[in-house]
């Protein structure tokens, strides 16, 4: 799953490279509307729908993961 | 920076990012003057007062205005039409909404009739394609204000281009098209004239649409040509006494009906209707025959015909959207296939002689040269978009390329060709960049639709326009020849005509040549008599 959101990440927003430890601080590019992007693409990905407070906690690449396992567990 | 656009909403999703920059919404203070082209793309705002919501709408055309009367007018503005994505009205029986849109797409349709650089973009052709449910999606509305479903995106990005591509003209220019089992069902030579499918029962009904299809696309300007493996007396039969079938000879443009092989045949037609193998749609039922075009001819376009007749509908609306597809119709294209039809029989005529001369001279060719004005910049800036063979230097304009030319102080002839079987329309263009110290000229693009090569038009044309530039004071011109993988048969065009390379530019461009015409050493550059030169 975390190579499968890294790709999401990368071609979202248009890099050939990340680490492990992107985070909307650590990333130019993972801006607010970058940050929709990515939610869109990960909502198609995974077939899952988001709700808005956890697009909200979502700021890193562990946050992202952490959700998602939270909502493919369920 | 491609286009600059004017919104109300979040929309950075649906366009190419480095191409463009956006308002702020509902900003109109601030023109940047950077861009290529603009866009107007105001959405509606979820409101559930209506009289709020109706002066909102009225405020958008009158903003539209504002930003219009401000920005340069040379440059293109596309505006997509106002459709309401998502209705929620207390009353069902008030229609102040509805009638507040309609009034606002009214309004930027007289607008773009009043000025050619207005584009309009039919949003509901877009939103039609789905449920008003998916086209919202109201998380991303409330989080950041996107009033069209970002899901949407990948779709919008590729209608948005096939638009605006329609809007610069890039269409096919002629179908060749099957009999058997294409125009019509069955096999002509087994089933006979009456035998064939074609009319009121299936799958007669469904072929019926087919040509009717076609007919309509030939009134926008599309040619359609037929090659078939038929005894031509046969379909000449069938075309004289079965009324069912509609497309006759009379909607053809040229045909080949025999046995030969389809790639010989294509190559023929293709030759007598002078135009590319690249704007050419072949249209076949059989997948071999299809292959082997593509085989022969790569650069013709082969959609595989349905194996079900109830198909053909969606056939035909991709054969439409794929290939065919245009913004607005000019004069010329209306005419087109009355146009090729009559050099056709030019062609023919043409047999009748023994002398070329006195071919040319039966013609009673008309050259009515003018200079380029509001009402053919259009029709100039389309031909520069598409003329390939006939094409010294192969530059491509805008509108407003064309415009700034003349804004500029320099000269833009076109000439429109008329003979004896009918008005060819504007069919030549040369733009001459001046200079009025020097007295020297320069041609920076010369061009002919070759509906009307071979008749030395290309030859009176460019003298005539020699002698008037001799007769302003011009001392010299000159001029250059860009190869491309069409323009082969103007490459000694110059020489021809008497020019002298000046430079050739083969080590930057391989083929490349500059000329040079000393206008002082001529008296009189001589028109032959076969041509009339009416100047306007």
């Amino acid at each position: 799953m975390k190579e499968k959101i890294k790709y999401l990440i990368k071609r979202t927003f248009g890099l050939s490279d990340i680490s492990d430890e992107i985070s909307t601080s650590s990333c130019e590019k993972w801006d607010s509307l970058n940050h929709l992007n990515l939610i869109v693409e990960i909502e198609a990905e995974f077939n899952v729908s988001i709700e808005p407070e956890d697009i909200a906690e979502m700021r890193s690449l562990s946050d992202i993961e952490k959700v998602l396992n939270k909502l493919l567990n369920h | 920076m491609k286009y600059f656009i004017f919104r109300n909403s979040t929309i950075e999703p649906f366009f190419i990012e480095n191409e463009v920059s956006y308002s702020g919404y509902g900003d109109i203070s601030f023109i940047p003057e950077d861009a290529d082209s603009y866009i107007w793309f105001y959405m509606l705002p979820f409101k559930l007062d209506v009289k709020v919501l109706v002066e909102e709408i009225a405020s958008f055309f009158k903003n539209l205005l504002f930003v219009f009367n401000q920005m340069a007018h040379n440059k293109d503005f596309y505006v997509f039409t106002l459709n309401e994505l998502y209705s929620t009205r207390l009353i069902t029986g008030d229609y102040k909404v509805a009638k507040a849109i309609a009034e606002y797409n009214l309004n930027i349709i007289d607008l773009a009739e009043q000025n050619k650089n207005i584009k309009i973009l039919d949003f509901s052709n877009f939103t039609t394609r789905y449920p008003s449910s998916h086209l919202i999606d109201w998380k991303f509305y409330f989080l950041s204000k996107m009033q069209l479903n970002p899901k949407l995106s990948i779709d919008f990005k590729s209608w948005f281009s096939g638009q605006t591509k329609a809007i610069q003209f890039k269409r096919k220019k002629c179908i060749i098209v099957d009999l058997d089992n294409t125009l019509w069902g069955g096999v002509l030579g087994e089933d006979g004239i009456y035998g064939i499918q074609i009319g009121e029962d299936y799958p007669g009904n469904a072929f019926l649409e087919f040509q009717k299809a076609l007919i309509e696309l030939t009134k926008t300007g599309v040619i359609l040509a037929a090659c078939s493996k038929n005894n031509e007396a046969d379909v000449l039969e069938a075309w004289e006494k079965n009324p069912k079938i509609l497309i006759k000879k009379e909607h053809l443009s040229a045909y080949r009906i025999n046995w030969n092989n389809k790639a010989e045949n294509i190559k023929e037609l293709v030759g007598e209707l002078n135009i590319g193998f690249d704007s050419v749609v072949f249209i076949d039922d059989n997948p071999t025959e299809r292959e082997l075009i593509k085989q022969f001819f790569p650069m013709i376009e082969t959609p595989d015909f349905p194996t079900q007749p109830y198909m053909i509908p969606n056939f035909t609306k991709e054969l439409i959207e794929s290939y065919f597809r245009i913004y607005s119709l000019t004069e010329e294209d209306k005419s087109k296939t009355l146009q090729y039809r009559a050099n056709i029989d030019r062609m023919n005529f043409q047999k009748g002689f023994t002398d070329f001369k006195e071919y040319l001279l039966s013609l009673e060719m008309e050259i009515h040269l003018q200079k380029v004005n509001s009402s053919t910049i259009p029709r100039v800036t389309q031909m520069t978009q598409k003329t390939n063979q006939f094409n010294l230097t192969t530059k491509r304009y805008t509108e407003a390329d064309i415009k700034n030319f003349i804004e500029q102080g320099n000269t833009i002839y076109c000439i429109s060709v008329k003979d004896k079987f009918g008005d060819n329309g504007i069919t030549g263009v040369i733009i001459i960049l001046l200079n009025r110290l020097t007295k020297s000229a320069t041609i920076d693009s010369l061009l002919l639709s070759c509906r009307i090569l071979g008749k030395g038009i290309e030859e009176a044309f460019v003298y005539s326009v020699l002698n008037k530039l001799k007769h302003e004071g011009y001392k010299t011109i000159s001029a250059s020849y860009l190869p491309t993988a069409k323009n082969e048969q103007v490459r000694n065009f110059y020489e021809k005509l008497g020019f002298e390379i000046a430079s050739d530019d083969s080590s930057i461009i391989p083929g490349a040549k500059n000329y040079i015409m000393d206008l002082t050493k001529h008296n009189k550059y001589e028109i032959k008599p076969y041509y009339k030169i009416i100047e306007i």
